[in-house]
């Protein structure tokens, strides 16, 4: 088991480190710099700010200090958002909003999703199964603006009666205010995690070991939670992995919506106004977060089948 | 410990119907067929892949699959009718009196649960007083008495850590831990290889001997069939062709479908220019499942009879029966001889 | 016949009695003659077999909800690709005078009771003072005097006065009660008001189905080409990643080996990258550069570049960079399962080339799976757009995307919830068809999944 995870660690901070390095690149093959859209500053000022913020300096020579500085933990300051202020803290300030709703999201994904799909599986052929397929597939087939803005229409504007959740995000407010949002983010995840659910319960039904509990006179129940869903669930949590990516990534346009402070907004401003730094820095924040979820999930995955034994290296 | 019960038969199975009602018909899978089992009788099943064999067998354990259903005949099992089962009376039964195992026991394990844990889970189902010290200990017994070695260790080992033979044994110990009076082995050696195949087989014989059960042995290997059993079913179509005690069906075969199973049979003394006599034809699409002998186009003596009815059962020796029209026939010509010699007595 | 045993009713029913057969001597000698070849060829039904494309064809067809969706693609592309030529707008034609317009109007002489009725109930409030003046020279022309100048001062100081006492709330009269007062309806279609005059006067004038936006562009057009760009993009992405993916994942799977341990790890690290965030990055990064490009002269790579939007370029860049992965995996997963079955290896033993046993053997046997997956991977690419789209780095205006539409839809987006809703349903109704669809396809191709 060490030996896998020390694999897969590598194989993480590879890939984190090729992300920066392109997220890098890409940076700063764009033409333009933060200081264009301020009044137009004169040469010798441009000269002055590029040679403070070592912009001046050859390209992989930048990159080099950007790597030494982030394994000190230095992430640079912003230059044009928030002037001087590291980026470190404010990734500090903005990760934690968007960390809860996201967990959130993902926790009511989960709850919601695992039993559907088990429902779907049993009812198969019927008409809830064909119900909860289509409601399913229509939303992953729903990008989450659409879903946050029909939520925000029918909540807050459209139909009046129904000014139940508030359509600014306030953290003081209390539980309220993460019902929409919450609900936004994570219909995409349940759906995938219901439609992922249902597909590993039909095969784990169909499996031989389930004739087996059947014949030793055991109950529907124990055949159906014990050993079918126990089955099932390994592969719907190899999914979790990519859902984590997907639910931060997919955060971006929640916040926007609900005008949530949190990083997935921030960052997407950041592309916007240039601001090399915070670019820079959160993409590697984010990237890594992800990548290092990947991986633990991908080892929790192992850890629960046993098929898989990583001591012996496997039959 | 199987009692026998003064003229209780173990088993008995009268005109049982299954068919499968798929999108693209009803397929018979078993057309009526009877048997009887009595206590600590080991009777074997032959027949092709798709001569329903496997699927009376599911149909006493009531593990026929939707869309599999018994639409006819009926099933007695001690005095008591199987088929009127309620859901509950058929939990109670199935593990505890009656006992499957299955072909393959690479899969037949739930791979995420300990050995062990699945034994004693087999145990509970039927005995909720029982300790779990106590079921462990049970388990470990049963996994001795089926010839596993250093069952501590075993008990919290993973299916995929034991052997196909090994997991064989595994499942034949889930099978009689709660001392059930029927085994039904459904081609249990079918996927081991040879030598593993033997010593299951005589494992089987050994615990048969030990705990008189009586055994239902589905196999299409005749081999296996002489090795083990008391009497023998030949199954084609999803009926029964021809049924007997297993030196009678050995030596004196009567149904054409059995003589051919026989013949076909590789032998190790063979010389080296005999050839192998397969039997000609295909196996009958049993969603179309013809009138008349479902045997009959592959038969080399076919009549025109067989094409147009099916065959009734006879009586050809001491509790061996065939469904064959030439039989029919034999006895019409010696009833046709008798009636002769009475004229002729008579004149 | 006493000597003859007396048969034992055998157990299995429906047969007659022996006894009964023997003396009905209904049975002639020749019934028990042998049987020839041909009769019992006759007897043996053979079921017809099918090949596996008609049989898939079937399966597909039995499923409604499959069917349901290529209905509806079938209706999207028609929509996208035929339907601007039915409406005379452009996309692009600002129509004057039909801004802002709802996807419901009403008919001009309500109107007009409407605008006369507000003026009667709001008269002193919402004229100004020389309006008040001039009506009440009409009036006093109407009764054939004059105004003086002391009534002229009078009407000032009253509109003064009544100004200065005006309370804070508005004294709006509620138009939609008047309209539900006046028994006014809605009517379907916006039309705005000089189209509604020019409807009168006899000219047919096809209505905004789906009302304007603030620049007076037909909305209704706007979706069609926003909808065509979508389909367009997620088919042309799709096909991209087909081709990087499928011959990827067949040599990998093919070569074996040491080739295939090194082309997986590569997978694996792309696999692992969080894709929206690239693609996020690269199309922002990419567009300044192409644009500069195509500034840069002129030329059919550049006018090709310049017509999609180096956007849209740099989306497909970014998707076909990133999102073959999952094509390859699975082509990969068929090339190394189907080299293994026998039908290769006798292939093999009979000579055949290894390129022979790639076309042959390999690829029609993953036709299957590669179907299934470009077609799963078209509302992939449509929903990767609608994001970008949506986040200001997809197709560069004045294209019309869904995504950008529901963008500049946000800011009104109580008051016009029309501008919304409507590229939202179009959009998610076609990611949802192709879903359906090709959950669909691969339950038909793949019949061994869950029966």
């Amino acid at each position: 088991m060490g030996k896998y995870v020390v694999k897969r660690l590598g194989m993480a901070l590879v890939t984190i480190f090729l992300v920066t390095c392109l997220t890098f690149l890409l940076m700063n093959a764009v033409p333009g710099s933060p200081w264009l859209s301020e009044k137009s500053p004169s040469e010798a000022t441009l000269a002055a700010l590029n040679a403070k913020y070592g912009l001046d300096k050859p390209l992989h020579i930048q990159l080099l200090k950007y790597l030494q500085n982030l394994l000190k933990g230095d992430f640079g300051v912003s230059l044009k958002m928030q002037k001087n202020r590291a980026v470190l803290s404010i990734i500090k300030e903005m990760f934690p909003v968007s960390a809860k709703v996201g967990a959130l999201a993902l926790c009511w994904a989960v709850l919601v999703g695992v039993p559907l799909g088990c429902l779907a599986a049993f009812k198969r052929g019927r008409l809830t199964d064909s119900i909860l397929r289509v409601v399913c597939t229509l939303g992953i087939s729903m990008p989450s603006f659409v879903v946050a803005s029909i939520l925000l229409v029918s909540f807050a504007g459209g139909i009046a009666s129904l000014k139940i959740f508030p359509t600014i995000f306030d953290a003081s407010a209390g539980w309220r205010t993460y019902v929409l949002p919450c609900f936004a983010l994570g219909f995409y995840p349940m759906c995938y995690t219901a439609r992922q659910t249902r597909s590993a319960m039909l095969d784990s039904l169909n499996q031989e070991f389930i004739k087996t509990a059947r014949a030793k006179g055991l109950k529907d129940n124990k055949i159906i939670f014990k050993h079918a869903l126990r089955n099932a669930l390994i592969p719907v949590i190899t999914y979790l992995g990519p859902q984590v990516a997907f639910t931060l990534c997919g955060g971006f346009v929640v916040e926007s919506v609900f005008s949530i402070p949190g990083l997935g907004r921030y960052f997407v401003q950041s592309i916007q106004n240039r601001d090399y730094p915070v670019i820079m820095g959160t993409t590697v924040f984010l990237a890594s977060f992800i990548i290092l979820m990947n991986m633990v999930v991908d080892i929790l995955y192992k850890i629960a089948d046993p098929r898989i034994n990583l001591m012996k290296g496997g039959e | 410990m199987a009692e026998a019960k003064e003229n209780q038969k173990l088993l008995e199975v009268k005109d049982l119907r299954v068919s499968f009602f798929t999108p693209a018909g009803e397929v018979k899978a078993v057309g009526g067929i009877s048997y009887d089992l009595d206590y600590g009788e080991v009777m074997g099943v032959v027949g092709e892949s798709g001569s329903g064999k496997s699927q009376e067998a599911y149909s006493i354990m009531g593990l026929l699959q939707s869309p599999g259903k018994v639409i006819g005949g009926s099933i007695t099992f001690e005095g008591q009718d199987v088929l009127s089962f309620s859901k509950d009376e058929m939990t109670a039964f199935r593990g505890n009196k009656v006992a499957m195992i299955f072909q393959n026991p690479m899969t037949c394990l739930n791979p995420v649960y300990t050995v062990g844990n699945q034994l004693v889970e087999a145990l509970r189902a039927h005995d909720k007083n029982i300790s779990r010290a106590d079921a462990e200990k049970r388990a470990m017994e049963m996994m001795e008495m089926v010839g596993i070695n250093n069952v501590e260790k075993r008990m919290r080992q993973y299916p995929h850590e034991f052997s196909g033979g090994m997991r064989q044994r595994v499942m034949i110990a889930m099978g009689l831990i709660c001392h059930p009076q029927l085994l039904i082995a459904d081609e249990p050696t079918t996927a081991l290889d040879v030598t593993i195949q033997a010593q299951i087989l005589e494992l089987m014989k050994d615990l048969q001997k030990k705990t008189k059960m009586g055994i239902i042995f589905i196999t299409h290997n005749l081999g296996v069939v002489a090795d083990i059993c008391d009497k023998v079913s030949v199954m084609y179509a999803g009926k029964i062709v021809e049924q007997g005690p297993v030196d009678d069906i050995f030596y004196n075969p009567s149904h054409p479908y059995t003589v051919g199973l026989l013949r076909s049979m590789p032998r190790v003394d063979a010389e080296n220019y005999e050839r192998l006599i397969p039997i000609e034809g295909t196996p009958v699409d049993m969603l179309n499942p013809p009138e008349g002998c479902p045997f009959a186009p592959r038969c080399q003596h076919c009549m025109k009879i067989c094409l147009k009815k099916m065959p009734p059962y006879m009586e050809i020796g001491e509790k061996h029966r065939s469904a064959c029209w030439l039989r029919v026939l034999e006895r019409m010509d010696k009833k046709d001889q008798n009636k002769e010699g009475n004229q002729d007595g008579k004149q | 016949m006493a000597e003859d045993k007396k048969m034992k009713r055998c157990p299995v029913t429906l047969q007659p009695d022996i006894e009964e057969l023997l003396d009905w001597n209904s049975y002639s000698a020749s019934d028990f003659d042998s049987a020839s070849v041909e009769e019992k060829a006759d007897f043996i039904q053979e079921r017809q077999s099918v090949s596996y494309w008609k049989d898939a064809w079937r399966r597909l067809k039995k499923n409604t909800v499959a069917m349901v969706a290529l209905g509806v693609i079938i209706f999207l592309v028609l929509f996208a690709f035929v339907g601007p030529y039915v409406v005379p707008y452009g996309y692009e034609q600002f129509n004057k005078g039909a801004e802002n317009l709802h996807p419901f109007h009403y008919a001009l002489e309500d109107q007009r009771r409407l605008d006369a009725e507000v003026a009667a109930r709001t008269e002193t409030e919402t004229l100004s003072v020389d309006e008040l003046i001039a009506r009440a020279e009409e009036e006093a022309a109407a009764k054939g005097e004059k105004l003086s100048p002391v009534d002229i001062a009078k009407i000032r100081a009253q509109a003064k006065v009544a100004a200065q006492n005006t309370p804070a709330q508005s004294q709006q009269v509620d138009v939609d009660a008047l309209r539900a007062e006046l028994g006014i309806k809605k009517k379907l279609f916006g039309y705005s008001k000089e189209e509604l005059e020019r409807k009168a006067k006899g000219e047919t004038v096809f209505p905004h189905v789906f009302g304007t936006d603030m620049y007076g562009r037909d909305i209704l057009v706007r979706v069609m080409y926003a909808a065509r760009v979508s389909m367009s993009v997620g088919i042309c992405a799709a096909i991209l990643v087909l081709f990087i993916g499928a011959t990827y994942g067949a040599i990998s799977g093919y070569c074996g080996g040491r080739v295939d341990a090194v082309m997986q790890r590569i997978v694996e690290v792309i696999y692992a990258v969080p894709e929206m965030l690239v693609v996020l990055l690269i199309a922002t990064a990419l567009k300044p550069i192409l644009t500069e490009y195509v500034n840069m002269g002129s030329g059919p790579l550049k006018s090709f570049v310049s017509v999609l939007g180096p956007n849209l370029i740099s989306m497909f860049i970014a998707f076909g960079v990133l999102y073959w992965v999952t094509m390859s995996r699975i082509i990969r997963g068929q090339v190394l399962q189907l080299k293994q079955q026998e039908y290769v290896t006798a292939a093999k033993a009979l000579g055949a080339s290894g390129g022979r046993i790639i076309r042959r053997h390999l690829i029609p046997n993953c036709i299957g799976q590669i179907v299934v997956t470009t077609c799963l991977q078209i509302p992939s690419a449509i929903f990767l757009e609608s994001f970008l789209s949506y986040l200001g780095v997809g197709v560069s205006a004045p294209l019309p995307s869904l995504g950008s539409m529901a963008t500049d839809a946000l800011s009104g987006m109580y008051t016009y919830t029309y501008r919304l809703i409507v590229p939202a349903v179009v959009l998610s109704v076609m990611i949802l068809a192709f879903n359906l669809f090709g959950d669909g396809l691969r339950d038909a191709l793949d019949p061994k999944l869950k029966k």
